[in-house]
């Protein structure tokens, strides 16, 4: 059991009170590194579930996935409080529109900093995506009138990866934590917002609290973009599955690898790119594939749920021959799609258990 | 069977109880030590769903003749409303539960395609009677019989005539919108420009069909194709699927008691 | 390239295809002239040139039907470096002008349906769907589409043509090149990224002369880019000439007619198609022939083309005297002329290729609108939602807004998809556009 996550709010509090800056990032990859060398938290922004969607929806099309929508609602109706950078990192269509319309139409206070993704990973992609970073150094410093060095640089970088690396144990050994399905995720994903030191604290913590035998559960691979509503857990667990394998973009898509460089920005990039298959990083298929079967036997999970926002087109194409691949190789596999101000429904929670009861 | 006969049959005994709390209609089944149907019942659904589970258990004890007070019966819950029924020793989806009741009458593995009132479901089942695939159209009503019951009704044909009249038509109007509620839209049109009923009501049970046939293509149509779900009443459904599909449509004997029939085997199994 | 494949392809493509198109182009001029053959009364009857342009189009799919037989042939997005490919002599296909031809043949929901069936899901592009149909049925109604030997995908125009090339490379298994243009959010491309697109082009080369089979010629790529300047100048005039009032053409026309300087742009058949287009399109100026036979109101059309109902909306307008006499998507081809620069082909095109509207921000797009109906002199906008798109139809909520304030003409924003007839709603689209209709008197 794992008591004491703080909170958003209270993080956010105790970081401007130190002096710190605060910036509200859009999904999904972004240099944490670089923000947290200016002293600015960065602070994700999933959703949230349960905003007033309807300011979200005087500016963006019913088409437009939930993330996204109620990402802007949320910005509109006090999400913003605090928030002194914004970053749109762009991932697909939708985000790139939400960058543009906040840019161009919404103009909050805030400054606004999109941030290109190169959906390669060529070396020309990586110089460019240096680039992108230096860019954003630049209009960073324009906000804090910090200028950090290389070595300062350099340091920010190490911290987050010395995290990072807690957060892949974390993911590796999650069957035999002391936690609870739903509390694992909601360690994982304080990552979120919490700053690297004290995640580090309290994955070291869950780290030592292991249990003796292996927890009960048919095993799943959970895919997608963001487990909302986190009650799915509980739900899970209360029809007898467990989630051993993680391909979700907010969690395990994320697993970044150390970089080489000495250059902070090209090291920066190089993370990044490395990361696991990601459809919205440009992975081919049967890279993707490869690495969700690599999952799958390391974890013993015996099928796959892809837990997707509805509309969500980096998802859409490759499922099916994601999913014919996977039965190929006999691991049979179930489409799950969510709406983030919907509670789960009895049909989306029917399909799970179905699933469950199917590959038992 | 007449009430009678399935009073007789009881003698073996009640073994096992499976019920399908649905959306529309509750379906209660018990089978004997062999698995076979020994009695069933049916009513429409109140949403107050445990009172309604306790007056079918109460109603299962009397017509089976049980006398005894404690009634030690295995039971297990499907259906939408499964969760809420408290008697249940286990709860188990329909998908599972529509399989093996169907397996176990038909005997064989194959495509079985379920319509019910509020969703409908294609469900591969392997020859040793598991579910290997599953399909769920359950975000709309356009693929369930909500769908025409809708539609029909503005066309003031009723619910148990509308196959007849579907099949009866000469044409068939396309119906091309999506939604139900457009539909709706597109018939009285339809009407206002003097089309005819039957038509209409043939072109609505194709776009039901077409629904259900992309269904079946997503899981793989492996032969035979079996139908369950009460909306398999309506005759023009199994007729227009065989059309559609190129293959014979095998229907069970009770259709709209499969759910209840798989969960009452899984309850027997739970007796063991 | 065997033998008896040139062979083929010269008989069936050059001697008998190519005379069969003719004839059929003649037969058709012939009887286009007569006013007694075209129905509407609103409407002025279509370019006398369009028998020529539709044999143009015609030929190049008769050319695909046998291009596998001798030529390697390469199938890319519409805002792709296609000049590249040409210079290597590739044959081109668009996919997504096969997915319109699809849309304006009604046959798209039919074609669709063989993806759904496959588990595409339907909020996936309608133009991806439709392909992706077509690719594992075989069905088309072009005749035969040639197979890939290399996929081009630029994301200039969208994110999504990179996951539905991803597809397409799965199931040709053929090499698959990335232009990745980073988005503009800002009035210009920061230099570094117009040099990643350039670095990009460059490091395609050696996989595409493989694939080609034969080494990039610098006289050729600078003649395909002077071409391709050349075609898309003479189509900015063709537009540009929709000033006048009555506009000689309206925005469907060019709709029907754009397909050349989207698909055969580089080619010197189509610079001579679109200069013969201008020289009528001022005919008709001079002889003040107007599209739309009692222009009464001007408007813009904003986004893909609804590609199924062309004609019912030409004439539903007609009826008003209303001229659709512009769109921001026809212009996209046009207005990126006088970047390309023949003399430095990787330099211009890396711009060119950074800076079409879909990849710019929801700001230029706005000023853009504004600007052109300004220059067009317009009196309304319809915004057309187009579900399948993304990239075009984000910000148009606020467009519409921005537009109405303060360009003070109403602005419709009309939901419906480009491909999929299954997301146009005839009694909502009529009731709006009545309404519309009656915001302009």
């Amino acid at each position: 059991m794992l008591s004491g996550i703080p909170h958003r709010t209270e993080t956010i509090r105790a970081y401007k009170d130190r002096g710190g800056l605060v910036a509200a990032v859009l999904p999904i990859h972004y240099p944490r590194a670089l923000l947290r060398a200016f002293d600015i938290l960065p602070v994700e922004v999933w959703g949230p579930p349960k905003v007033e969607a309807s300011y979200g929806a005087a500016h963006l099309q019913p088409y437009v996935c939930s993330i996204v929508r109620n990402a802007l609602s949320f910005l509109q109706t006090g999400g913003l409080d605090g928030v002194d950078v914004i970053v749109v990192p762009h991932a697909c269509d939708s985000l790139q529109g939400l960058g543009s319309i906040l840019i161009d139409f919404i103009r909050p206070r805030q400054p606004v900093i999109p941030l290109y993704l190169p959906r390669g990973r060529r070396e020309s992609d990586t110089a460019f995506f240096a680039d992108e970073f230096r860019s954003m150094y630049r209009r960073l410093e324009e906000v804090t009138h910090c200028s950090p060095t290389n070595s300062e640089l350099m340091e920010s970088i190490r911290r987050e990866e010395a995290t990072d690396k807690l957060l892949a144990q974390l993911h590796q050994r999650s069957s035999c934590l002391a936690l609870t399905q739903m509390e694992f995720y909601r360690l994982v994903r304080a990552r979120e917002y919490l700053t690297a030191e004290t995640f580090s604290e309290l994955a070291q913590v869950a780290l030592s609290q292991t249990i003796e035998a292996p927890k009960n559960g048919t095993p799943i691979l959970l895919s997608g973009i963001v487990p909302e509503p986190m009650s799915v857990f509980e739900s899970i667990a209360e029809m007898g599955g467990l989630v051993v394998a993680d391909d979700l973009a907010c969690c395990g898509r994320r697993l970044y690898p150390p970089g080489e460089s000495e250059d902070a920005f090209y090291h920066m990039a190089e993370s990044i790119l490395h990361a696991p298959p990601d459809p919205t990083r440009g992975t081919p298929i049967q890279e993707r594939r490869d690495y969700l079967l690599r999952l799958i036997a390391a974890s013993g999970a015996r099928g796959v749920a892809f837990y997707d926002v509805k509309f969500c087109e980096p998802e859409l194409y490759d499922l099916p021959d994601l999913r014919i691949e996977l039965q190929e190789a006999g691991i049979p596999s179930v489409g799950i799609e969510v709406d983030l101000n919907d509670p789960l429904s009895h049909q989306a929670l029917t399909r799970i258990e179905a699933f469950l009861e199917m590959i038992a | 069977m007449t009430r009678d006969e399935r009073r007789m049959t009881v003698s073996r005994g009640v073994c096992a109880l499976g019920i399908d709390v649905g959306s529309t209609t509750v379906k209660i089944v018990a089978v004997d030590a062999g698995g076979d149907l020994a009695w069933h019942f049916l009513e429409q659904a109140d949403p107050r769903v445990e009172d309604q589970v306790a007056r079918l258990l109460d109603r299962a004890r009397k017509e089976t003749s049980q006398t005894s007070e404690v009634w030690d019966v295995p039971l297990v819950a499907t259906g939408y409303g499964r969760k809420l029924v408290r008697q249940a020793g286990r709860q188990v989806t329909e998908i599972t539960c529509h399989a093996r009741g169907v397996y176990r009458e038909l005997a064989h593995g194959g495509t079985l395609v379920d319509i019910g009132g509020q969703d409908s479901k294609v469900i591969g089942i392997s020859p040793k009677g598991d579910v290997v695939d599953f399909s769920m159209n359950d975000k709309c009503a356009a693929g369930t019989g909500r769908f025409l019951e809708n539609t029909a009704s503005r066309m003031g044909v009723p619910l148990d005539r509308m196959g007849q009249v579907a099949l009866a038509a000469s044409d068939e109007v396309s119906i091309s919108s999506t939604c139900t509620v457009f539909a709706e839209s597109e018939v009285i049109s339809l009407i206002a420009h003097g089309v005819a009923v039957e038509s209409i009501l043939r072109g609505l049970h194709r776009s039901l069909i077409r629904r259900i046939v992309a269904m079946i293509r997503t899981v793989g149509l492996v032969p035979p194709l079996m139908l369950s779900g009460g909306v398999v009443q309506n005759q023009a459904i199994p007729r227009m699927l065989e059309q559609e599909t190129g293959e014979k449509v095998v229907l069970p004997s009770y259709p709209q008691l499969m759910g209840a029939y798989g969960a009452a085997l899984i309850a027997l199994e739970m007796r063991v | 390239m065997s033998a008896t494949g040139w062979l083929g392809y010269q008989w069936n493509v050059n001697i008998v295809g190519r005379t069969f198109l003719r004839v059929q182009r003649w037969q058709v001029e012939q009887r286009v002239g007569g006013p007694a053959r075209w129905k509407s009364e609103y409407l002025t009857p279509p370019l006398t040139i369009s028998p020529r342009a539709k044999e143009l189009v015609a030929r190049h799919w008769l050319e695909a039907r046998y291009a596998n037989l001798h030529r390697k042939v390469a199938w890319v997005t519409s805002g792709a470096p296609v000049e590249l490919l040409k210079a290597l002599d590739f044959f081109v296909i668009y996919p997504e002008n096969h997915a319109a031809i699809c849309g304006t043949a009604r046959v798209a929901v039919e074609i669709s349906s063989e993806a759904e069936d496959a588990g595409y899901s339907r909020d996936i592009c309608s133009y991806a769907r439709t392909d992706f149909g077509s690719m594992l049925s075989g069905k088309t109604p072009v005749g035969k589409l040639p197979k890939p030997d290399l996929l081009l995908a630029c994301t200039n125009i969208c994110q999504t043509v990179l996951f539905w090339y991803r597809v397409l490379a799965r199931h040709f298994n053929v090499p698959l090149i990335l232009i990745d243009t980073p988005f503009v959010y800002y009035d210009e491309a920061p230099e570094y990224a117009v040099q990643f697109v350039k670095r990009q082009l460059e490091e395609a080369i050696p996989t595409l002369e493989r694939v080609a089979g034969r080494s990039l010629d610098e006289r050729k790529l600078r003649e395909v880019g002077r071409l391709s300047r050349m075609a898309s100048q003479l189509w900015m005039e063709v537009m540009e000439r929709n000033d006048h009032r009555p506009a000689p053409i309206t925005a469907f026309d060019q709709f029907t007619q754009m397909a050349p300087i989207v698909e055969m742009r580089g080619d010197a058949a189509t610079v001579d198609l679109y200069a013969a287009m201008l020289k009528e399109v001022d005919e008709r100026i001079a002889r003040g022939i107007g599209a739309v036979k009692n222009e009464r109101k001007r408007l813009l059309w904003d986004n893909l083309p609804i590609w199924y109902r062309l004609r019912y909306l030409a004439e539903f307008l007609g009826e008003h005297g209303i001229a659709i006499v512009a769109s921001t998507y026809t212009n996209a081809w046009g207005e990126l002329a006088t970047m390309i620069d023949p003399e430095q082909p990787f330099e211009s095109m890396a711009r060119t290729y950074t800076y079409p509207i879909l990849n710019r921000g929801t700001g230029h797009k706005l000023a853009t609108m504004k600007r052109m109906i300004e220059a067009y002199h317009l009196d309304g906008v319809i915004l057309h939602s187009d579900r399948s798109c993304k990239p075009y139809s984000i910000g148009q909520m606020d467009q519409r807004d921005r537009l109405i304030r303060d360009c003070s003409v109403p602005a419709l924003l009309l939901e419906a998809d480009h491909n999929d007839s299954r997301c146009y709603s005839e009694e909502q689209v009529a009731n709006r556009l009545a309404a519309f209709v009656e915001m302009l008197r």
